[in-house]
């Protein structure tokens, strides 16, 4: 018998789980697994630890393996430390042919750092995703959970100033 | 409805409306190329492999998720079909590695065979191939998940069969892997069967790792040693040796399935324990002699018992592991010689109901017919680990809308819903029990209190149309197991129920049927002389023993060795060396294992089922049935003539068919329990413990199924004595003591400390008996 | 006249003559028997003799132990037991060919999946105790050791035919 782990949730945390619960039929409870997850990351500076994937399953009552299987298979969670802000620039045709690799380039050089990594300071994760969505005004990036279109290399250096005037 | 007629490749079929049309085709001989459609798990139709092209769709459609429908024209083999199937063929093959030669799957592997069929000599597959990391899920099972073509056949048997899900699939799209994500050993009781389900070499066994190829196994039929449901078995030979062990489909028993203990236990058949040759202990000092000086110093010793002591200083304990012939001939050899002292309930302390018992214990009702029960109540068994398949039946029941109740004197842990998890001490249970009984409105003749459980319970039962009530190895082993049953059976009674005795050992029915009782001859007849029964036998020392596949720590009585140590002669027939065995026998006859003898199990339905050696015995072990014969000749018995093993089956099943047993005598009167005082020891024999073959398993001792070789407290009993979780404490019987860690869990009732039974360790140690805990200085 | 024929060949030994003559004739032609055992005919690259396991250049011997060659054998002559080493990888802890079951037919090597059974070119070699028929696994590794120059020239010669 395992522990039930879900005591490691925020009592806030639970209790916005409880809610999206709250939409589905009792006897799916599961149906609330993506949520969970979003809050449990929040919950944890942006990524999610084993324990916590344990919480989720123990909470909601799933086989841990099945809370595993949703965990992975979507990009958005990570299962890793990151940074404080994740950016995520699109690299795919519209916004390249828009020119997102110069884009790319700036970001990378005023990072430091190369796709798929986190800045000596822990501040940025930089990533390059998918289709965002909105190829009309590519090229696009999200920075957490912001959109920026039509960038430009002066307006990235204007975000990444913006954030790090908030730090 | 009606069945309709369909056809296929020009072929006009009858089909069941609902059904896939990959069944159509398998009831009627039809092949058609699959992976992840099983008819035993739910459709996935992920692998596509089973396209098949129907008129009038525009493309071809797996025949696994396809419905039958009236008029269907359907076409396996054209050439839309196959080259459909070609195409998937070839995109399984682009990551599967060309590995065969080394992998174990190879010569039996489905994807082997059906590229056979479809697959190109050259692949136009350039890139690099996939690479997956491989896991470790533990002793049993081998990954080498390259292979893996992600059918999720071991992902749907763990969540619809097993009912435990822990395998699943991480990650997506071309990353997609199967595994448990955090490496660690299944857990699962039946794991074993996903390297049955797995049409690739991702899942294989591990004991059976590079040992032998597919063809060059010779398959013979068995039954499984080691519960009471008898699965069906085919055992894999090479060279006379036992390679590994598979199961044989039976729909009424196993059906497709096999515990991992049946599995595996094979594992066990060539440890450095086997014994080769006879032994006797010549002061004090073993020797290995001959067979004919074996048997004579084995006459000459039960002869003396008898002619010094009389025949009344001999008696006999066998286990339920011996096959119906070798009880018979055991108990015929006692009896010819005049001692009625005959018995295998040797873990048994309430024997007040031995003459209520029917002919023999078993589940009086068909195993399929678990399956549709509707109100399912378990009472002292851990019917995962006792029973592991026929959980799985009680699961189908559950996930049909059944509901489980369960009262144990000890937690245990279910893979299907149990509406009421009672764990309470003894003799709270049987209050228990008088509670539903008294909510029942039966009239028990003493006062019963109803307690809320008592009462939803006792409401779930009646609302039941068919009501089963299981008596699992906790209730055999109980003090007052006699009262159980009788409460059992009124409430069974009371709500048109059943009540099954889940046995332990693959051959209890057998046992019974074979007279292995001092109260009963073979085939039920009241015994002439009445003997005394297991308990009786280890309290007060008899002058001399046999000892028939037991070892001592297979016995649940107090005072064994003592009682063993004190006789005069005792006479083991054994398969393995033991330390105890060794220390209290004088003569060691050792017989063969299920694999190299003849015989028959009667199962819990009281089935039986008759099986042949698969292989030669080891070295110069002789089957049980002939040891014994020679022996019967020896002491100058009559009837000890047989040519066969089947002649004494048939003598025992014309004796059976000719006699009509009495009516069962009628079951103890109930009485009031008297409440628990102080604390109680409760012991179970672990998953892989309960008998000498499957303790040698190394495999299945690796796999951390039986837990912890320790003292079990609530917490706050351990706070309350001042202990502490590992510390060592001093476990204090009336007649012994012993050291254990101790280890909390806080499912167990107060009063009840567990410790599991065998182990050398705590053999010592009295079941259900009074116990006191203190730390050790 | 045929009598007279007859008696002048009869009388000057006419067929001995003749028979000296082709004696004679071979005499001065050119010689073709080899000094057997110091020379020897050149064989097929795809001749079956004695056989040897050969190992990879990194030393690593190359049978993989999936008996293939033991399934094929039309004389039973291969006996292979097999486990995972200790590192894991299918090896052989058991190959065996007994060479008066073997009738050279050359359908291991055709099976062998990593080309690691093989016949070398070696005929001539004999036994002198009861026993010394079943080449082990050792012997035949030593084997492969010695003429794995040999066996892989033959190898090349022949790749375009395999």
């Amino acid at each position: 018998m395992q522990d039930n782990k879900s005591n490691l949730l925020e009592h806030e945390v639970r209790a916005e789980i409880d809610r999206w619960v709250a939409k589905y039929p009792p006897e799916h409870k599961q149906s609330a697994v993506l949520s969970a997850l979003h809050l449990a990351q929040d919950q944890n500076g942006g990524w999610i630890s084993q324990d916590l994937l344990d919480a989720v399953a123990d909470y909601l009552d799933m086989p841990r393996i099945a809370v595993y299987e949703v965990a992975t298979f979507y990009t958005m969670f990570d299962l890793k430390p990151v940074g404080k802000h994740k950016i995520g620039l699109c690299t795919n045709i519209s916004c390249q042919l828009q020119g997102s690799d110069k884009i790319a380039d700036h970001l990378k050089t005023c990072l430091g750092v190369d796709f798929g990594c986190t800045t000596n300071d822990g501040q940025f994760t930089l990533r390059e995703v998918e289709c965002l969505g909105a190829c009309r005004n590519g090229p696009v990036m999200h920075l957490d959970k912001t959109y920026h279109e039509n960038l430009t290399p002066e307006k990235i250096d204007e975000i990444l100033a913006a954030v790090e005037d908030q730090a | 409805m009606d069945k309709f007629n369909i056809e296929i490749d020009g072929k006009t079929i009858e089909a069941d409306p609902g059904s896939m049309l990959i069944e159509a085709a398998d009831n009627n001989g039809i092949h058609i190329p699959r992976f992840c459609y099983h008819k035993k798990l739910s459709v996935a139709a992920n692998c596509r492999m089973c396209l098949v092209e129907v008129e009038k769709a525009p493309k071809p459609l797996p025949a696994c998720a396809t419905p039958v429908t009236a008029g269907m024209i359907v076409r396996t083999r054209s050439k839309k079909a196959l080259e459909a199937q070609r195409a998937v063929m070839e995109f399984l093959l682009i990551n599967h590695p060309l590995d065969c030669p080394i992998c174990d799957q190879g010569g039996e592997c489905e994807l082997q065979d059906v590229a056979m069929g479809y697959g190109k000599d050259l692949s136009r597959y350039t890139e690099g191939k996939r690479t997956v990391k491989d896991k470790n899920i533990g002793p049993l099972i081998s990954t080498e998940m390259t292979r893996c073509i992600q059918c999720t056949r071991c992902v749907r048997f763990g969540e619809e069969v097993a009912g435990f899900r822990e395998m699943g699939g991480m990650n997506r799209g071309e990353h997609l892997e199967i595994g448990t994500y955090l490496d660690h050993n299944l857990q699962s009781e039946v794991s074993g069967n996903i390297i049955d389900l797995c049409p690739v070499g991702a899942l294989t066994s591990k004991p059976f790792r590079f040992k032998a190829r597919a063809w060059e196994l010779q398959q013979r039929p068995s039954i499984a040693p080691h519960d009471a449901l008898g699965s069906n078995i085919n055992v894999h030979l090479r060279r006379g040796e036992v390679m590994r062990v598979v199961p044989r489909d039976n729909e009424s028993i196993n059906e497709t399935w096999l515990s991992d203990r049946d599995r595996f236990a094979y594992t066990g058949l060539n440890s450095d324990d086997r014994l080769m040759q006879p032994m006797i202990k010549r002061k004090g000092v073993w020797e290995t002699v001959d067979w004919s000086l074996a048997l004579e110093q084995a006459a000459i010793g039960l002869k003396e018992i008898i002619n010094l002591e009389g025949a009344d200083e001999l008696a006999a304990l066998a286990s339920t592991q011996s096959t119906l012939e070798e009880l018979y001939l055991l108990q015929k050899i006692m009896r010819c010689l005049g001692s009625p002292h005959v018995d295998h309930r040797v873990r048994q302390i309430d024997f007040s109901c031995q003459d209520a018992m029917p002919l023999f214990p078993g589940l009086y009702q068909s195993i399929e017919q678990i399956e549709h029960a509707d109100q399912i109540l378990i009472l002292g068994s851990n019917i995962h680990h006792d029973m592991p398949l026929l959980a799985l039946r009680i699961r189908k029941a559950q996930v049909h809308g059944a509901k489980v109740h369960a009262i144990n004197p000890l937690p245990f842990t279910y893979h299907f819903d149990v509406q009421h998890d009672c764990v309470c001490d003894p003799q709270d249970m049987i209050i228990l029990l008088m509670g539903i009984a008294a909510a029942l409105n039966i009239s028990l003749g003493v006062e019963a209190s109803i307690s809320d459980t008592a009462k939803a319970i006792a409401t779930d039962l009646q609302s039941g149309k068919r009501v089963t009530i299981l008596l699992g190895v906790l209730v055999e082993h109980h003090p007052q197991s006699s009262l159980i049953r009788h409460l059992a059976k009124l409430i069974a009674d009371q709500c048109l129920g059943q009540v099954g005795l889940l046995t332990e050992g693959p051959n209890a029915a057998g046992a019974w049927l074979a007279g292995m009782v001092p109260h009963r001859q073979a085939a039920g007849k009241k015994a002439n002389k009445m003997g005394q029964d297991a308990a009786q036998l280890c309290e007060t020392p008899k002058k001399g023993y046999v000892l028939f596949n037991l070892e001592p720590l297979d016995i649940g009585q107090t005072n064994v060795m003592q009682t063993l140590k004190a006789a005069k002669f005792v006479i083991a027939l054994t398969s393995f060396k033991q330390a105890d065995l060794l220390d209290v026998a004088d003569v060691i006859l050792p017989i063969a294992p299920f694999t190299e003898t003849v015989g028959t199990f009667v199962n819990l339905t009281g089935l039986w089922q008759s099986f042949t050696a698969v292989s030669k015995p080891f070295g110069e072990v002789r089957p049980g049935w002939k040891v014994l014969r020679v022996l019967g000749n020896l002491l100058e018995l009559p009837g000890f003539d047989y040519e066969d093993a089947f002649a004494i089956r048939d003598e025992l099943k014309a004796q059976v068919d000719a006699f009509t047993p009495d009516a069962p005598a009628p079951l103890p009167a109930i009485t009031k329990p008297s409440a628990q005082e102080g604390l109680v020891r409760v012991g179970h024999w672990p998953i892989y413990r309960g008998d000498p073959l499957v303790r040698r398993a190394q495999p299945l001792q690796d796999s951390g199924l039986n837990g912890s070789v320790a003292a079990f407290v609530h917490p706050a009993l351990a706070v309350r004595l001042k202990l502490t979780v590992g510390q060592h404490v001093i476990v204090q019987q009336s007649h012994a003591h012993i050291q254990l860690p101790l280890q909390v869990d806080e499912r167990l009732p107060m009063n009840v400390v567990y410790i599991p039974a065998g182990y050398s360790e705590t053999a010592i140690l009295a079941d259900y008996a009074a116990v006191i805990l203190g730390a050790a200085t | 006249m045929k009598a007279v024929k007859k008696f002048f060949k009869t009388f000057f030994l006419w067929e001995l003559l003749l028979g000296l003559k082709l004696t004679g004739r071979y005499f001065f032609v050119r010689k073709i028997t080899l000094q057997y055992p110091e020379e020897k005919t050149p064989t097929s690259p795809r001749f079956r003799g004695l056989h040897a396991l050969r190992r990879y250049p990194n030393g690593e011997e190359r049978c993989i132990a999936c008996k293939l060659c033991e399934a094929v054998c039309p004389a039973l002559a291969i006996t292979i037991e097999a486990e995972p080493r200790e590192d894991g990888s299918r090896r052989t802890t058991l190959y065996e060919i007994d060479l008066f079951k073997c009738i050279y037919c050359g359908f291991c090597e055709e099976s062998c999946p990593v080309d690691s059974i093989v016949e070398t070119g070696l005929a001539d070699y004999h036994f002198e105790k009861r026993g010394e028929n079943i080449m082990t696994k050792q012997k035949l590794l030593a084997i492969g050791d010695r003429y794995e120059p040999e066996i892989a020239a033959a190898r090349r010669e022949d790749k375009e035919y395999r």
